[in-house]
């Protein structure tokens, strides 16, 4: 009876059912993932952390004491204090929130543009396809890290210019990953099944070709949010983006640079902050894939 | 043949093999015994999944281990158990007396080797000849399954799915191995190429003195090139016989639905009769006998234990304990 | 396979183009103005405006673009720093060696170390050897870059004093930025082989060679591994880009007088043409490697081999089959 409701509702409620299916199976088998569950757990931890930052600061991020500089580690100081006296392991914590969001929105705003640009050249081929991919190959051509450092100079600081010059870079990748997928599949007979019942362009692309080319979509945004970051705590390393006194983790890091001989602790802390966030969004990448595609996984 | 004329030549004993996935445990092969001599040929017959190519990659001992895993058995070459050889020394039997043509000609083939080499490869290592020695045999096999020898140096995307399995057979007879594992050697390829095909395999079976194992869903091939045939569901053989017991006088309820689900252009029915059903999930199989839920003449009695596997007459035996009844 | 090789060469050109076209729009519209930067802040506006028509500042986007490209490409002339009395021509091939020097060791301890970390974890999947490289790996892709190259001055420079901390001379000095400029190519490497390797271990082919009697070592080296490569090597020309970017990066960190520090340091004094000129050259740097990787792959899959063969050997063959 529940068989024959659901196909009397038509295809969209058996595709979502099995969409459902399919996501439920790959949650449980990233759930298994003991390593994949650790990244999401450090990385929920971080965001929440970030977001009660203003709360769980033990001092102001701003909050200077020069009779207390550059003192190392110490329960006072769980990350000592830096050449103003500020409190490192507060502004960390505040930092986190650059960090994260610039990773983040970065990340997500390349993506949404490079799928809205891979399914068009993808669906399209001909002309439109050689063009674009053409443009994507000079893009490609310039180094990331070197094309987010030009933009960036010819943006100047701030917070959203900063996340535009990070994710131009990031556009060709998405473009290609989707494009690839959605020729992959473009000779799939389903489409043809889906063409033959008048199925609309866009609608093809949204239901059908979309869902299809998703896995490594995901995975190439977990994986990016990552580098993205990196990336962030480059430019900001040489001083571009975002500036101080906010406290972006690459930014301390610079600042650190001069201090670094005789108080290590300021550079160690920042580093280890990023290194941790990329780490724990790289396991989890990693679980993506390996969940979106057990074949690789015994 | 050995002097020893009651050993036979390969021996397959009470072999058990299951498979790991996702924590399940998939029975594979339940119990399998067979037995086969020199030059001739064994059919093992049933529907995909039954545990047909296992059983003969259990024989060459390349299943992937894990997921795949050995429980129980002997396989026997001449009475030695192979499944006790040290690694370097099955390497030795691996392609030199036991080979094997598999399943899918498009992915049985390195992409990035010329065939030429591909095959060679086998005979440099079995025969311990030189390279030009290897190589010049490596023609001739290619000309003996119809491919120019001047095609020694392509790549395997330059041929059509026929040719690839022509490649492959040439490989699994260059060495003139003593026993013959063809795994659905024809169900890749086009109808017209598949009696080809067969027919390069009979001749050189012939010519060779090999034992085959034939492994097929198709009965018209077993009709053709078997002597004995083996009828496997759900991992266990459950009926076994010459080629005139199987067919003439088939006796398990699962071949007769097998034979009932062909199509024969003598007879005058309206439709086809398919087999009721799906074959047992392998993670769950019944108790008793694993046909029984399918079976139309099964009774209470068939669930209730493991059925043994009885003899017939001369060479014939059935798993069934109703066999008779139905008639 | 020599018309492939001219026509990918031949294709550089519109890419550098294009290259060209990007970064000079990208700088066209960086605020400041060059003219008044050169003159100091105490110059008058009219010469700063008489500085302005001299330098062609005047003319509107598509002349000056055209005027550059002119330039470039007719005249191979990328131009003369604002600041310094310098072409950018010279001072890029002044700076050049230190940048191409670490990008080629890079580019070996990527491949020669990555490479044979990611075989050994694959060939020992979930054992300890598989597990200690993919750990190594994972924190690999997860450093930043300088930060690492921080840690190690710390380290083997302030603590042990065994290697420069910065500066350039000989090959000492370009221990410490190798290793941290390759350290994330190596991880990203290694992880790369581990899962080709994983996906080649399983395909049909493979048991087909082991039916064939070859030893486990014949069919790592013999099967798996030229499959495995085809993929590794696309990582490889992908890393590179990263790789190239990051000298950027480590130059500052080394105070590497290379193309890198010389393009970063011109955006701080908004000296576009070296800017223009070090971002190109960058480029066709990496356009030569990715053409390298390109050619590579096809000579290892005889597939792609194929495609670019001339059209008469086709005909032959088609013949034959």
């Amino acid at each position: 009876m529940a068989d024959k409701a659901i196909a009397a509702a038509g295809p969209d409620v058996r595709a979502r059912r099995k969409k459902e299916g399919q996501f439920t199976l790959v949650m449980k088998r990233l759930s298994k993932n003991k390593v994949a569950m650790a990244g999401l757990v450090i990385i929920l931890l971080l965001f929440l952390a970030a977001l009660l930052a203003p709360v769980i600061m033990p001092y102001g991020y701003e909050e200077m004491d020069m009779l207390n500089r550059f003192a190392p580690p110490s329960l006072k100081h769980l990350c000592g204090t830096d050449e103003m006296g500020r409190d490192i392991f507060s502004r960390l914590l505040y930092g986190a929130r650059a960090s994260l969001e610039l990773g983040f929105l970065a990340t997500i705003f390349s993506t949404a543009v490079g799928m809205l640009i891979g399914s068009i050249v993808g669906y399209f081929g001909g002309i439109v396809d050689t063009t674009v991919m053409r443009l994507v190959d000079i893009l490609q051509a310039i180094p990331g890290v070197l094309l987010a450092i030009a933009i960036s100079a010819c943006l100047g600081s701030g917070f959203f210019n900063t996340i535009l010059a990070l994710s131009i870079g990031g556009i060709p990748m998405t473009v290609r990953l989707l494009r690839g997928s959605i020729m992959g599949v473009r000779k799939m007979e389903y489409l043809e099944a889906a063409q033959t019942i008048n199925c609309s362009v866009p609608r093809l692309i949204m239901k059908h070709i979309l869902p299809n080319s998703i896995s490594p979509i995901i995975v190439s945004v977990t994986m990016g949010i990552g580098n993205t970051i990196l990336m962030a705590a480059s430019l900001s390393y040489i001083g571009l983006g975002v500036q101080p006194p906010t406290p972006e983790w690459g930014a301390m890091l610079s600042g650190a640079r001069t201090y670094m001989r005789d108080y290590p602790h300021m550079v160690l802390f920042p580093g280890l902050a990023i290194a941790l966030v990329v780490l724990s969004l790289n396991m989890l990448g990693d679980g993506l894939r390996d969940a979106l595609d057990p074949k690789l996984k015994q | 043949m050995t002097e020893k004329q009651n050993v036979p030549f390969l021996e397959v004993r009470d072999l058990v093999v299951h498979y790991t996935s996702e924590g399940k445990e998939i029975h594979a092969v339940n119990n399998v015994s067979l037995t086969i001599e020199k030059g001739q040929t064994l059919g093992l017959v049933g529907e995909t999944g039954a545990g047909k190519t296992t059983i003969a990659k259990s024989i060459l001992r390349i299943l992937p281990e894990p997921p795949a895993h050995v429980d129980q058995g002997a396989i026997l070459l001449e009475g030695r158990n192979l499944l006790e050889l040290p690694a370097q020394e099955m390497q030795k039997i691996r392609g030199k007396r036991i080979s094997m043509i598999f399943q899918d000609p498009m992915t049985a083939l390195n992409p990035v080797m010329r065939v030429g080499e591909q095959i060679a490869e086998g005979v440099a290592l079995h025969e311990k000849v030189s390279r030009a020695e290897a190589e010049k045999r490596a023609q001739e096999m290619l000309e003996m399954v119809g491919i120019p020898a001047s095609r020694y140096r392509d790549y395997p995307h330059q041929f059509s799915g026929g040719m690839k399995q022509r490649v492959v057979i040439a490989m699994a007879l260059a060495c003139s191995p003593d026993i013959l594992l063809a795994d659905e050697p024809t169900t890749a390829l086009d109808v017209t190429i598949q009696a080809q095909v067969l027919d390069i395999i009979k001749e050189l079976q012939k010519k060779l003195n090999t034992a085959m194992i034939m492994i097929t869903h198709d009965l018209g091939i077993v009709a053709e090139v078997c002597d004995h045939v083996a009828v496997i569901y759900a991992g266990e053989v459950v009926e076994f016989g010459n080629l005139e017991e199987i067919f003439d006088h088939p006796a398990h309820p699962y071949t007769i639905g097998l034979f009932g689900s062909l199509p024969d252009i003598n007879s005058d029915v309206e439709r086809l009769s398919p087999i009721a059903g799906m074959p047992p999930d392998p993670s769950n199989l019944p108790k008793g006998c694993a046909f029984s839920p399918r079976c139309p003449y099964a009774t209470e009695e068939c669930s209730r234990q493991k059925i043994g596997l009885d003899k017939i007459d001369g060479t014939h035996l059935c798993r069934c304990i109703n066999r008779g009844k139905e008639e | 396979m020599w018309k492939y090789v001219v026509k990918r060469l031949l294709w550089m050109i519109p890419v550098l183009l294009g290259i060209s076209v990007v970064i000079f729009t990208i700088m066209y519209f960086c605020p400041g103005d060059p003219a008044m930067a050169i003159l100091g802040n105490g110059a008058t506006p009219a010469a700063i405006e008489a500085k302005r028509i001299e330098m062609g500042l005047d003319q509107p986007y598509l002349v000056r673009l055209l005027s550059y490209l002119n330039q470039v490409f007719l005249h191979f002339d990328l131009g003369d720093s604002y600041f310094q009395n310098q072409s950018v021509l010279s001072g890029i091939l002044y700076r050049m060696p230190y940048t191409l020097i670490i990008a080629a060791l890079c580019m070996l301890l990527q491949i020669f170390i990555g490479t044979p970390l990611g075989i050994t974890a694959a060939t020992h999947q979930n054992g300890f050897a598989d597990r200690a490289c993919m750990i190594i790996a994972l924190a690999g892709v997860s450093i930043p870059g300088f930060w690492l190259a921080m840690m190690l001055v710390l380290f083997f420079s302030v603590k042990l004093g065994w290697l420069p901390p910065y500066g350039v001379g000989g090959i000492q000095y370009f221990i410490l930025p190798c290793i941290a400029n390759a350290f994330a190519g190596i991880a990203s490497q290694a992880r790369q082989t581990r899962s080709s390797m994983l996906e080649v271990i399983r395909s049909d082919y493979i048991v087909t060679a082991r039916a064939k009697g070859l030893s486990e070592r014949d069919i790592l080296y013999k099967h798996a591994l030229p499959n495995a490569l085809i993929p590794i090597i696309t990582v490889v020309g992908n890393g590179m880009g990263m790789m190239l970017g990051g000298t950027v990066v480590i130059e500052s960190v080394f105070s590497i007088p290379g193309i890198g520090m010389y393009t970063t340091n011109a955006i701080n004094n908004r000296d576009y043409p070296i800017v223009m000129g070090g971002v190109l050259f960058l480029g066709a740097v990496f356009s030569l490697i990715m053409l390298l990787v390109d050619i590579i792959y096809a000579y290892v899959d005889p597939r792609i081999k194929a495609q670019y063969e001339g059209q008469q050997k086709r005909k032959r063959r088609s013949k034959n089959g």
